[in-house]
């Protein structure tokens, strides 16, 4: 017998591939989710771009002068050079101590004078402003919020990804199977839940090192709670459905039951978990970077951008806080509009 | 949201009806500031921090200070009656301690007065070697004086520490002498007792709280604990069994306005003035600096660089803060941040030419020059030595182009000895081929990972590959004792403003301890030896040099910075000069509570 | 009843060995080792034995671990390892601020909320009701970071309503004068998300058949909302309170670092950082035990609001 055939015949009103395609036809009527769709669709783009490195990938270039003003200020703003500079003064005149009856490297003080003069040293041209100005090395924020958008976008979804499947794995086996299993599940989501969620991180860093990856593993091995909670629910209320039980009396495998039958009927919550998933891991990674855990140095993300910005603000300096505070304001309230449209899309008791 | 709008503003009349409040009992003398970070606790034998020292500082009395005018610092005798003079060649020291000098009153003292003795002082440098004190300074006195020693190792078996038995290197001669007998002559020995960490303590008090002695500090100073949040609120107030002193003129400079100005403030006045001291540590810097701004504060000490551009832009106080009469202050301290090389690597350590071309590449690449001015908004002054200013030993002649930000010679001097790409990665390679990476050790906190990223971006400059590796403050320490780093980020401040306690960083018999990136020359450490022989002289002066000569040569570390601190005070702030080796000295501070007032009412 | 409590009791025994082994393993096992850390500058290897000893941590690990389980049951953690404060008094010393927060901050949110909601579901549908829905979604979406570094410059420094930061050691001059800034943000902060939650609650109620019976019958729309939708709609609220409850006292670490408050939050982090594991321990298992014991309460007073609730 046909799968379809039997999520069809199953009473209950479980969502079904028809369903998905009314859920996705009330999506579209959706004018305000359609518009976040775009913007979330948009966001993938410029984060797909900017990792085959067609954008952003030169964002390390020190292009401007130190926080350079952004250009569309440049009526209001006095463009002065005050911080470049300094008070460096060494380049002097003085007669330097000569080493040259120590220095091992003395028998060839020649010849590295004569391949010194053969070196170019290429010389930046140093804008004063930039479209959305410039970090304290004079990089275009612009640039740097594209590229952090590849990195947080990774990390928000690689991790919710990891989460939402720990969480689905294990509220599936312990809603399906209940018992010794459940019972085993149950007691692990305790501990972790009895932890604070700070400790449980600062824990997990700890251990874990430095690294993409490392975040990613940390947000999805902490994170996986809320999905698993759900889940299991789901799994206890299915597994006693007729379709389910149907299934059983014709000889489907546990495992099929499982995941070929019961999960298709849930995976409107998956999804809707993963989504607010997506959402919180975006915002705890910039947590994350302000407590110094975050991604390596040679690596920009908004949490970085943020934590790097704190004192700028103070500093009259704005532009960096504002641009990559915005930009992943602008993303999360699109996806979280969407997966509010998608609820209420796939979930017609509520409006 | 509505209802939200409205709130503020209640409070905010509640809040000034508060503040009205505070105004009756004006006539307190009150200083508030804030520490840079969060203190430990007050036994100075038991910490070693900065914060936890500055609070010692004011609660003790070491045998020694520095004066509070004298640049170059100068030592001064405060709970002895003089500075000793070295005898037999530098290895025996007698204090004389002041008479009449009283500890603060304590229930320990079960009522009585109780006079400083030369035993406290005793006390307090053998609880330096207990082992159940777990000092972290008690390096200060091992391996220096004559069985003390023997008394630790003896402690470490027996599980107790003997404090009555007499030992040849600590005598009580009398109840106000105290001699101290070395076991080799050391001519900077002296410096030692101006640390909190060897002031003295009264051993019934230790004895009477235990193991709660970071929260009992009784002491012969100025200022007494009145109140403490740990790692919130330090609250200080005045000692009233203190003697009371005035202030000592002998080394200002009279044609010094500061110096001018601060003895006007304090003319005829018996010390300290202020009746009480709230320090508040905060990690945070905007809101440490913003509690000045606004006026929460009577001072900041170590403006954050984040914000010296807001205050004072190219060196020069801002003339809006200028005309709110605030003062400012700016002082190298004796301490140098410097990124050191892990001589024992295969690969980036070594003494032949090959290596030490790597190192001096590696140093004239990273570009020192946006360290300074971006990274620390200009408060940097480039390090030509081993040896920062204001330290005895310091020599402002020493300048010299192999610290410098200067990418050609870098390259150029890599592809002379063979550091070029082989296998046409774009990477350089080792001279034999092998894969070049450099392993770069730092800790967590923003500015690492911004100076972590610096270096990252200078080694991409010159095409070598540099990973930095971020890990948290005891994985830092670990890796380092290790060794298992190519480059770290260190620094160091001084614990005695002598060339020697910087110098002492490179001296191979040091390692791995001190000297932890473990620098073995054996013809400095010929130098070393000599110097430490030698009381201040030109020709130490010159061995000294010598010193520096050879670790900018042999390049075991990129020296970076001498980086310059802002201190700023508001105008009812009087007295105030910032030292460098002391954190604060708020005996000499004193408030004018009604110009306060006056500028606190517009 | 009492059996019920006795059983409940009984089963927090395994959760709570979890949370120990948990710890253990993360903090002891593989975290980081205090000894270097306590050695000073100078770290001399008889020193950092000499302290190993002392703290006890060149134990073999089931030694350590077995002295960790006796901690918990004498509920004696002994002394801060960088400090030397007792635990206990580090953390009664911590508990107040942050419950000084916490407090008024969760009561404000929840009396806000829920007002918000009810209303909001009341004109559900309404362009109001979608503007509120928008808003609080944006409002939701920016970083708590963002939000404390404007509000702290804007309303602390620029407009100069609150203090900067600070606090003291009165409740009264705290609750007026250094609390309410911080409170404030953080209500900015949860409020969106319990308003929106809250909400659903309601229109599940509003969508039941009582509710259209009720209107049948002729009810005032406003008694319907309050006396039926509003009552039955608590017990959700309720719960979600309860579930929230534990994190009261851990407080907010980020709050607690900006505006200088001596809470247990900011404690976390730097025990962390300093790997005073005495601290950490005993934070986490005291949480974990008041978590598991919030719990129970909120399923007990279930029972006493709505008889229905069986206690299984």
């Amino acid at each position: 017998m046909s799968e379809p055939a039997v999520i069809a015949g199953a009473p209950g009103g479980a969502p079904s591939p028809g369903l998905w395609r009314i859920a996705w036809r009330r999506l579209l009527q959706d004018r305000l989710a359609v518009a976040c769709m775009l913007v979330v669709v948009a966001y993938c783009g410029v984060m797909l771009a900017s990792a085959a490195g067609l954008v952003a990938s030169d964002w390390e270039r020190e292009v401007g002068v130190t926080y350079a003003a952004p250009a569309f200020l440049i009526s209001l703003h006095d463009v002065r050079d005050e911080e470049a500079g300094g008070a460096i003064s060494r380049r002097a005149e003085f007669d330097a101590v000569d080493l040259s009856d120590i220095d091992p490297l003395a028998p060839r003080y020649d010849e590295w004078r004569r391949q010194t003069a053969d070196v170019d040293v290429e010389s930046v041209e140093r804008s004063l402003t930039l479209p959305l100005g410039g970090d304290q090395w004079g990089r275009d924020i612009l640039r740097k919020t594209v590229k952090g958008s590849e990195v947080s976008l990774t990390v928000g979804l690689a991790a919710a990804l990891i989460a939402t499947l720990i969480g689905t794995l294990l509220g599936a086996l312990a809603g399906y199977w209940g018992g010794r299993v459940n019972d085993l599940l149950e007691w692990l989501y305790n501990v972790f839940t009895s932890i604070p969620y700070v400790l449980l991180i600062l824990a997990f860093a700890a251990v874990l090192g430095r690294g993409m990856l490392t975040i990613i593993l940390i947000l999805g091995l902490t994170g996986w709670t809320g999905v698993y909670r759900l889940m299991r629910a789901e799994y206890l209320k299915h597994r006693e459905r007729e379709y389910v039980l149907a299934a059983r009396a014709i000889g489907v495998g546990h495992l099929t039951r499982m995941f070929g039958h019961i999960l298709p009927n849930t995976s409107h919550v998956v999804l809707v978990q993963f989504s607010l998933l997506v959402v919180a891991f975006i915002k705890t990674e910039v947590i994350l970077s302000f407590l110094g855990l975050g991604v390596p140095v040679e690596v920009v993300s908004w949490g970085t951008m943020l934590a790097e910005a704190q004192n700028e603000l103070v500093m009259g300096k704005w532009w960096q806080l504002a641009v990559a505070g915005a930009a992943m304001a602008v993303l999360v309230t699109a996806i979280s509009l969407l997966t509010d449209a998608m609820r209420d899309a796939l979930d017609p008791k509520l409006r | 949201m509505i209802d939200s709008a409205r709130l503020p503003g209640a409070l905010l009349l509640a809040a000034l009806a508060l503040l009205a409040g505070n105004t009756a009992h004006a006539e307190q003398k009150v200083l508030r500031f804030a520490f840079r970070s969060v203190e430990t606790g007050f036994d100075p034998q038991r910490v070693d921090d900065l914060y936890s020292s500055a609070v010692n500082n004011e609660i003790f009395e070491p045998l020694l200070e520095f004066d509070y005018f004298a640049r170059p610092v100068r030592l001064a005798p405060l709970a002895a009656e003089s500075v000793p003079e070295p005898e037999e060649g530098g290895s025996v020291y007698t204090f004389r301690i002041r008479r009449g000098v009283y500890f603060s009153d304590d229930p320990a003292f079960r009522g009585q007065r109780r006079e400083l003795t030369a035993r406290d002082a005793a006390y307090a440098i053998k609880r330096l070697r207990d082992p159940r004190n777990r000092a972290p300074y008690g390096w200060l006195v091992q391996d220096a004086l004559v069985g003390l020693d023997e008394l630790h190792d003896e402690a470490l078996e027996s599980g107790r520490f003997d404090y009555d038995r007499p030992i040849a290197g600590i005598e009580v001669v009398d109840r106000y002498t105290l001699r101290l007998r070395l076991k080799q002559p050391d001519y900077n020995f002296l410096y030692r007792f101006t640390m909190p960490q060897t002031a003295p303590v009264a051993r019934e008090v230790i004895e009477t709280y235990a193991e709660d002695t970071m929260a009992h500090p009784v002491g012969t100073g100025p200022f007494r604990l009145a109140e403490w949040t740990r790692r919130q609120k330090i609250v200080l107030e005045r000692n009233p069994s203190y003697r009371g002193r005035t202030l000592d003129t002998t080394w200002a400079d009279p044609g010094d306005p500061e110096h001018r100005r601060v003895i006007a403030d304090l003319r005829g006045k018996l010390l300290p003035q202020l009746d009480r001291v709230e320090i508040y540590p905060m990690d945070a810097s905007q809101p440490r600096f913003l509690a000045f701004m606004n006026g929460e504060h009577d001072l900041i000490q170590e403006v954050p660089v984040t914000f010296i551009n807001q205050v004072a832009p190219g060196g020069r106080l801002l003339p809006s803060l200028e005309a709110r009469g605030i003062r400012m202050q700016r002082v190298v301290p004796p301490e140098i941040t410097y990124y050191s090389f892990n001589m024992e690597h295969p690969v980036i350590g070594g003494y032949t030419p090959e290596k030490v071309a790597l190192r001096r590449a590696l140093v004239l690449a990273h570009d020192v020059d946006s360290e300074i001015a971006v990274l620390y908004k200009g408060q940097g002054q480039l390090a030509y030595g081993p040896v920062p200013p204001g330290v005895v030993g310091y020599d402002p002649d020493f300048r010299h182009h192999e610290q410098d930000y200067d990418p050609a010679r870098a390259v150029a001097l890599l592809d002379l000895y063979g550091w070029v790409d082989h296998d046409g990665d774009g990477w350089r390679d080792r001279p034999d081929g092998q894969p070049l990476v450099i392993d770069y050790l730092h800790s967590t906190g923003a500015t690492a990972r911004e100076a972590a990223g610096l270096w990252e971006k200078s080694m991409r400059r010159i095409g070598i590959r540099l990973v930095a590796r971020g890990v948290q403050f005891s994985d830092q320490l670990r890796d380092r004792k290790a060794g298992k780093y190519m480059i770290a980020a260190a620094a160091w401040a001084a614990d005695w403003p002598d060339a020697q306690n910087f110098l002492a960083l490179l001296y191979g018999p040091n390692a791995p301890e001190l000297n932890d990136n473990r620098f073995r020359l054996e013809a400095y450490d010929r130098l070393y030896e000599r110097a430490a022989m030698m009381p201040d002289s030109p020709e130490r002066n010159r061995l000294y040099r010598e010193m520096s000569r050879l670790a900018i040569a042999y390049a075991p570390w990129r020296l970076s910075e001498y980086l310059v601190w802002t201190h700023l005070s508001y105008p009812w702030v009087l007295g105030y000069l910032k030292h460098p080796i002391y954190h604060t000295r708020l005996e000499y501070l004193d408030v004018d509570v009604a110009t306060r007032a006056a500028a606190q009412a517009r | 009843m009492g059996a019920y409590l006795a059983r409940r009791l009984w089963q927090m025994v395994p959760t709570l060995a979890g949370v120990i082994a948990l710890v253990f393993v993360l903090f002891n096992w593989v975290g980081g080792d205090p000894a270097l850390i306590l050695a000073g500058k100078v770290p001399d290897p008889a020193q950092i034995e000499n302290i190993r000893r002392q703290l006890g941590i060149d134990q073999p690990w089931w030694v350590q671990l077995w002295i960790f389980v006796q901690q918990v049951f004498t509920f004696d953690f002994g002394r801060s390892w960088s400090t030397n404060q007792l635990v206990s008094d580090v953390i009664l010393s911590r508990l107040g601020p942050t419950l000084t927060i916490m407090v008024p901050m969760l009561l404000l949110e929840t009396l806000l909320a829920v007002t918000l909601a009810l209303l909001v579901a009341w004109v559900r549908g309404s362009l109001t009701d979608r503007v509120v829905m928008v808003v609080t979604t944006v409002a939701m979406s920016i970083s708590f970071l963002v939000y404390i570094i404007v509000f702290q410059w804007l309303f602390g420094y620029r407009l100069a309503w609150f203090p900067v930061q600070g606090w003291s050691e009165d409740l009264w001059t705290n609750l007026v004068k250094f609390a309410p800034l911080p409170v404030l943000l953080g209500v900015f902060v949860s409020l969106a998300p319990s308003l929106r939650l809250y909400r659903s609650f309601f229109l599940d109620e509003i969508g039941h058949d009582y509710v259209r019976t009720a209107r049948a019958k002729g009810l005032s729309e406003r008694r319907v909302m309050l006396r039926h939708v509003l009552r039955n709609a608590l017990i959700p609220i309720l719960t979600y309170v309860g579930i929230g409850l534990p994190s009261l006292f851990v407080g907010s670490f980020l709050l607690e670092m900006f505006f200088s408050i001596p809470g247990l939050g900011r404690e976390v982090i730097d025990s962390v950082n300093r790997s005073d594991f005495p601290v950490i321990k005993a934070i986490t298992v005291y949480l974990a035990v008041l978590t598991m014991l919030v719990n129970l309460l909120v399923d007990v007073l279930y029972h006493y609001a709505d008889p229905r609730v069986k206690l299984r």
